[in-house]
């Protein structure tokens, strides 16, 4: 059975003209007869499956989507049109400042995450030692989070995300975050996932990364699925594109300069 | 029905929530725990303050007459002000991790609960110092409670999804929680308003008003947490007798009583209690899959 079915995959987004956010505005926008919304589409009708063990990456330029993509994927957003299915548990969306209380100890935050996950007290219990070890937080378990660096919370978000064991792990930016060392720790622990056969999809612009970790990419831009096959093709060709739009800017640059 | 083992899950989340509201009201104070006693013990000694010692309130144990009226209040009105911005304030949870929606504003009832089990045992403390007996009416207190529960889920839910379009919900809300509070027989006794009385004055409010009135008494008599209110009183102080009641005039007492039969206000509140259960549900359902791209 495939990890993730996702058949002609619509995403709609209503942008305010002008952010309306209260009662008075609302009702002068309404007088005034505007809707006051833009709509646009941020996912025109992708469609992909992914298999057992795929390791998959990412990438295009910015507001091509990638995020609304695991948004859907993690069951956060809905799709305007089409349909998502993720068959097994899916981690909580690990991004920076991940869904973590600032007034509860970190110990408190491992449950709470770990519930959202749907383990019970038990099995989160058996592994919090090693979420604790992997993110060498050992002595501030029991201070409130508020009390941690950007660092530290990302670690620890990160250490949770690997352990719970999650069928599809969906990974937003957060591969070059934290100190060298756990970078190239995280790194080492999903490279390790990988070779245990997980399924995780990883947003990036870290497309050496990319390269090492995916065997498979998906290439994004304004919603539209450039291209998606193996991770070294897309990347390559990613690569070629992005270069040639600077050669050519460089170029409207130099023309402008002398015209 | 699936969306009920939905939730069931997901209980160890709601656990979590709970465990999380709890602990986080209190934070930074050095008596924790004990506010949520303290803090209603306070207000309490303010208003018997006022209206015993200085208006000369002629009920015997005016204190005891606050207190039964008063837990239930504060179990209402605080359970909706937390609903209404537990979503807001839980959009970084929202915003990244699938749960069903529901569970914010079930834990902030759920919480609620807690702290008013909490109060009643000042509230048992306190009748054990003035020997009240204990009898089977207390359990009146029981359905009591439910009905204000059900009615403050539903309101809940509803706010809770509209305060993540109109952050106005947030202030409207809170506004209105201090008029109703004075609509509720918190701190009167309920023949008060339903008496016949002669208006002072006369300008157009008062004009008007005296239209309307047979219609605001009933509909004021019809609210789940004027009957939750007087349910507690009847159970905890007046052994399950009619809530009407008019202290030394029997014959208005009587004509009150039969004016308004309490059975059916009983089953008025109820019944509004539920609609607006399911509205708010419904309303709450609806919004729900938008929060984390509007938020």
């Amino acid at each position: 059975m495939n990890v993730i079915e996702v058949v002609d995959l619509w995403k709609q987004y209503r942008r305010p003209h002008q952010r309306v956010t209260t009662l008075k505005e609302a009702v002068l926008a309404f007088l005034r007869g505007q809707t006051g919304y833009e709509e646009f589409w941020a996912l025109k009708g992708l469609s992909f499956s992914v298999g057992p063990g795929e390791t998959i990456g990412v990438i295009g330029p910015n507001g091509s989507g990638k995020s609304t993509l695991l948004g859907l994927l993690a069951g956060v957003l809905k799709p305007t049109l089409g349909r998502v299915q993720v068959n097994g548990r899916i981690c909580p969306l690990l991004g920076l400042g991940t869904g973590f209380h600032p007034d509860l100890t970190g110990r408190e935050n491992v449950y709470l995450n770990a519930s959202l996950l749907g383990l019970g007290r038990r099995e989160i219990r058996a592994c919090y030692d090693d979420i604790v070890e992997f993110a060498e937080l050992e002595d501030v378990m029991e201070a409130p989070l508020k009390t941690y660096s950007t660092g530290m919370m990302v670690r620890l978000g990160f250490s949770v995300a690997v352990h719970l064991d999650p069928d599809l792990l969906l990974i937003d930016e957060v591969l070059s975050v934290g100190d060298e060392h756990f970078q190239h720790k995280s790194f080492d622990k999903l490279m390790s996932l990988k070779e245990q056969g997980k399924t995780f999809f990883v947003v990036s612009h870290d497309l050496n990364a990319l390269l090492k970790l995916c065997d498979r990419a998906l290439w994004l831009d304004s919603g539209n699925m450039v291209a998606d096959t193996g991770c070294e093709e897309v990347i390559t060709a990613y690569r070629r594109v992005v270069a040639e739009g600077e050669q050519r800017a460089r170029e409207a640059r130099l023309r402008q300069g002398s015209g | 029905m699936t969306y009920l083992r939905e939730l069931w899950r997901y209980r160890e989340v709601l656990w979590n929530l709970i465990r999380r509201n709890l602990k986080v009201r209190y934070k930074n104070s050095v008596l924790g725990f004990f506010w949520s006693l303290l803090n209603p013990l306070m207000q309490i000694g303010v208003w018997w303050f006022v209206f015993k010692i200085i208006l000369q309130n002629p009920e015997p144990n005016y204190m005891a007459y606050l207190i039964t009226g008063f837990l239930p209040w504060l179990f209402f009105s605080q359970t909706v002000l937390d609903s209404t911005a537990c979503v807001t304030q839980e959009m970084a949870l929202v915003k990244k991790a699938y749960f069903p929606r529901a569970l914010l504003p079930l834990s902030a009832l759920m919480s609620n609960l807690i702290h008013l089990g909490l109060a009643f045992v000042v509230l048992l403390g306190l009748f054990a110092a003035w020997r009240v007996d204990v009898n089977v009416y207390w359990l009146l207190v029981i359905p009591s409670t439910a009905l204000i529960a059900v009615f403050a889920y539903g309101l809940s839910t509803m706010l809770a999804a509209w305060s993540v379009f109109y952050a106005d919900v947030k202030f409207i809300i809170g506004n209105l929680m201090g008029l109703w509070f004075f609509l509720t027989p918190v701190l009167y006794p309920v023949f008060m308003v339903l008496r016949r009385v002669e208006m002072a004055g006369e300008n157009w409010l008062v004009r008007m008003l005296e239209h309307a009135l047979p219609a605001i008494k009933m509909a004021y008599l019809a609210d789940p947490v004027a009957i939750g209110i007087l349910g507690y009183r009847s159970a905890l102080l007046h052994g399950g007798e009619n809530p009407i009641m008019v202290p030394g005039e029997p014959a208005m007492e009587a004509a009150l009583r039969a004016q308004y039969p309490i059975g059916c206000y009983v089953v008025a509140a109820v019944l509004i209690a539920v609609v607006v259960a399911v509205a708010g549900q419904l309303v709450f359902n609806r919004l729900a899959d938008l929060f984390a791209e509007r938020g």
